[in-house]
């Protein structure tokens, strides 16, 4: 392209762009310098000048209160509750739901009987809004709920009864199966779009040389498959840093209160977002969303790199 | 191994609903194919000849009739256990591995039944036996240069190459360093008593499990019988297999590539490598050629002919190009709409078609066919008498076929008139481009010396009788004259 003709090429980026820049870039640069404000006042921008407070005391390296007496407080939900849930929620449902989806989605590609049926009811969820599926949850995860009623049961899965606090992990459990079932038709829906355009050819070759179904799928396609299964593990990671509905939607707004584990079900985003409603907290929120883009541009670009030698396009 | 298809039938169902009647692909195939022959299945496309190929390679079910290899009825036997090689037309080489991989990846899954081997034993002598070449190894090594430095990778594959040997052992000779040393004589001697001393150890360690072994490093039992075994191949076997089958199609360079860095014609030989990997019993080769252009395709057609006649293995080749067939196949079989028209030698069949069909599909540039009839034991070309037989005892319409090249200067006898149009002459021929009242096509091609002189305008033809064939309108088939 001729270089002035790029004017050209620039107006019509420009909607685009103008609100990329009102929506997008702006909030990213006015998060970063907030950030880095002592007292910053949400409602009139007053502050008391640069620091680097916000992200010292986020991280339990200076504290958030002395009392006179010389007692010391520090602020410890992003580093003891925020960002191990978070951790652990991506690294567990990230993984299971990228195989899952991957086993369905080559399931529903071998069948033709009922395949349309099937692909419908694995797509559900996807229109289905979060909070309403979070209820469903709820209700079928009640002290008495359905679950408790079929298994004969009598677990306490999400929350407390007589004072008594359910287990953190019974509680993860169902977290999880939540994420990954709602997470499960999106990723379905690329993989079988991915599966429908390797060549059949490659399977009959197979066929012909012994391979077992199984081999097919690690030697054929798997690898044929990792340009998806790439973009969708970086597009599940970065979900999965950012979860915050299906915390709200199961545990309401308190974030949980459980016995062992992490103590609560708060996530990154959660914490986040718990500062945003404190008018005098605005600078915590912000540090903490600059933290979690740090932490999600380092797995991203991990990815890339390991990606180069596992991917082929 | 022989292939004999017995009324071989392939229907695809239709649906009723909507009126489509079953499509009959293939239809009571009778077909027999000598050990180590070539043959060729030729038709139009849509005749059934790769859904016959693919009901061989057991990729498609039939609908009816037996396939049998030898005496054993493979029609309901899964592809991987009908011991085959297919080729398919678009390759179907898979891009994310090497061509080595390619090559070895049916090996992965063999198991095969064979005799155990002490492999230690064996490449400690194989590599004292190499290391009496020791001149001849630096000289290579010294010799595989790339950007003059010698280069480690091209030293292993030309060492693979000149002493037909595998990866491990060639690796293993480059890093004896043997171009770098002082004193040849020394160092080699030095390692040939390392590789006594390896070898008496692996023979200690042998007697002491109570395990003999004979000459060639075969285990033997109480007996004295070599042990059999049912196993996977170990990676020197498969390293040898696949160096042996690269060396047959000539990728041994390549083998380190991905199939995307090749030209199409070192993908046809990829894939007809790693068909031929495992020694198949039967090569099947679904349009090979179709995706090259016309110089690779005449260079690697015979190359397939060369690979086939060095293995001996019995090949069906699909093609709808009838020069290919001609050319390299022992026997061809013309299809149309999944009926078998005739199977010859691809001369005879040239010389001698069964039907009209067979004429006309054979032979460039194509048979002129021209509307004719019988009277009196007389062939009429529109008013012109141009042959007389005994045997042609109906009188009826007929369709009478005449190669290009069975035209002669006039000589009183078989006369024919034209009305040439164009003259081309081509050097050793001349082609003239005619017209003829009942010719059924739009122009009559005569190819004849180009000695001959001819004007545009009528010119009278005498024919060459057995380049002349007529055929029954209704049934198309031959009439002997």
């Amino acid at each position: 392209m001729e270089s002035k003709n790029n004017w050209k090429a620039w107006l019509y980026l420009s909607p685009v762009l103008i609100l990329m820049a009102v929506f997008t870039f702006y909030p990213i640069i006015n998060t970063i310098g907030i950030s880095f404000l002592k007292n910053y006042n949400t409602l009139t921008g007053a502050n008391d000048g640069f620091t680097f407070d916000n992200y010292l005391e986020i991280l339990m390296l200076k504290p958030s209160f002395e009392t006179a007496g010389g007692f010391v407080i520090y602020d410890e939900v992003f580093l003891k509750e925020a960002l191990p849930n978070t951790l652990l929620i991506t690294f567990v449902t990230v993984p299971l739901s990228i195989f899952l989806a991957l086993a369905i989605a080559i399931v529903l590609n071998s069948i033709k009987f009922l395949k349309k049926i099937f692909q419908t009811i694995f797509f559900m969820p996807y229109v289905t809004n979060a909070i309403a599926i979070g209820m469903v949850f709820s209700v079928l995860f009640d002290n008495h709920g359905l679950i408790n009623f079929i298994f004969n049961s009598n677990v306490k899965w999400l929350f407390p009864e007589n004072g008594v606090l359910p287990n953190y992990w019974t509680a993860f459990f169902v977290l999880c199966v939540y994420i990954v079932w709602h997470s499960l038709p999106y990723k379905i829906l690329i993989f079988v779009g991915g599966l429908q355009n390797i060549d059949g050819q490659y399977y009959d070759a197979a066929k012909i040389d012994g391979a077992s179904r199984f081999k097919m799928v690690r030697k054929v396609t798997v690898p044929l498959l990792s340009p998806q299964i790439l973009y969708i593990f970086i597009t599940s990671l970065i979900g999965g840093f950012k979860e915050y509905t299906s915390v709200v939607a199961l545990f309401g707004t308190t974030g949980g209160q459980f016995q062992g584990g992490f103590g609560t079900m708060k996530t990154v985003a959660y914490y986040i977002y718990d500062y945003i409603d404190n008018p005098t907290g605005l600078q915590f929120a912000a540090a903490g969303a600059v933290l979690l883009l740090i932490i999600i541009m380092f797995f991203t670009a991990l990815q890339k790199i390991v990606s180069k030698k596992r991917v082929h396009y | 191994m022989e292939i004999t298809l017995k009324h071989l039938t392939k229907a695809f169902p239709g649906d009723a609903k909507k009126n489509m009647p079953d499509t009959i692909a293939v239809n009571d195939l009778n077909i027999q194919v000598k050990d180590g022959e070539l043959i060729g299945l030729l038709g139009p496309s849509g005749c059934g000849k790769s859904t016959t190929l693919y009901m061989i390679a057991g990729l498609k079910q039939p609908t009816d009739g037996e396939i049998w290899f030898g005496d054993e009825e493979v029609t309901h036997l899964s592809p991987e256990k009908r011991g085959i090689g297919l080729v398919f037309q678009n390759y179907a080489l898979y891009p994310h591995l090497t061509v080595y991989d390619n090559v070895a990846f049916p090996l992965t899954n063999l198991k095969v039944l064979t005799e155990e081997k002490c492999h230690k034993l064996i490449a400690v002598r194989h590599k004292r036996e190499l290391l009496s070449h020791a001149e001849e190894i630096v000289d290579i090594i010294k010799h595989a240069l790339y950007k003059n430095k010698i280069s480690k990778e091209l030293a292993i594959q030309k060492l693979i190459a000149k002493f037909k040997t595998i990866t491990s052992i060639a690796s293993y000779l480059f890093k004896l360093k043997l171009h770098t040393a002082k004193d040849l004589q020394a160092t080699v001697d030095k390692e040939i008593e390392s590789l006594n001393a390896q070898e008496q150890k692996i023979l200690d360690s042998l007697a002491k499990k109570n395990k003999k072994v004979d000459e060639e490093g075969f285990l033997l039992d109480e007996n004295g019988q070599r042990i059999q075994v049912k196993r996977t191949l170990r990676k020197d076997e498969i390293d040898a297999l696949v160096q042996e089958a690269s060396r047959l199609v000539m990728i041994s360079e390549y083998l380190a590539r991905k199939p995307s860095e090749l030209s199409g014609g070192q993908q046809q030989r990829v894939a007809i490598a790693r068909a031929l990997v495992k020694k198949p019993k039967v090569l099947l080769l679904d349009e090979p050629l179709s995706n090259l252009d016309a110089r690779l395709r005449i260079q690697t057609r015979e190359e397939i002919r060369r690979i086939q006649q060095e293995t001996k293995i019995t090949t069906v080749f699909v093609t709808h190009d009838q020069d290919e067939a001609m050319s390299i196949c022992d026997d061809i079989v013309v299809m149309k709409d999944g009926v078998e028209m005739q199977k010859d030698h691809p001369q005879a069949m040239y010389d001698n078609p069964k039907n009209l069909f067979v004429a006309k599909f054979l032979g460039v540039p194509p048979i002129n066919v021209f509307e004719g009839k019988i009277k009196d034991h007389k062939v009429y070309l529109g008013t012109e008498c141009i042959l007389e037989s005994e045997k042609l005892t109906e009188d009826k319409d007929i369709y009478v076929a005449i190669r290009p090249e069975g035209f002669l200067p006039a000589n009183g006898k078989n006369v024919f008139t034209i009305n040439v149009k164009e003259i081309i002459t081509q050097g050793r021929d001349k082609s003239l481009i005619a017209e003829h009242g009942s010719m059924t096509g739009e122009q009559v091609k005569v190819i004849i010396d180009s000695d001959v002189k001819v004007d545009v305008g009528p010119f009278a033809l005498s024919l060459r009788l057995n380049k002349v064939f007529l055929f029954d309108h209704e049934s198309e088939e031959r009439i002997e004259f």
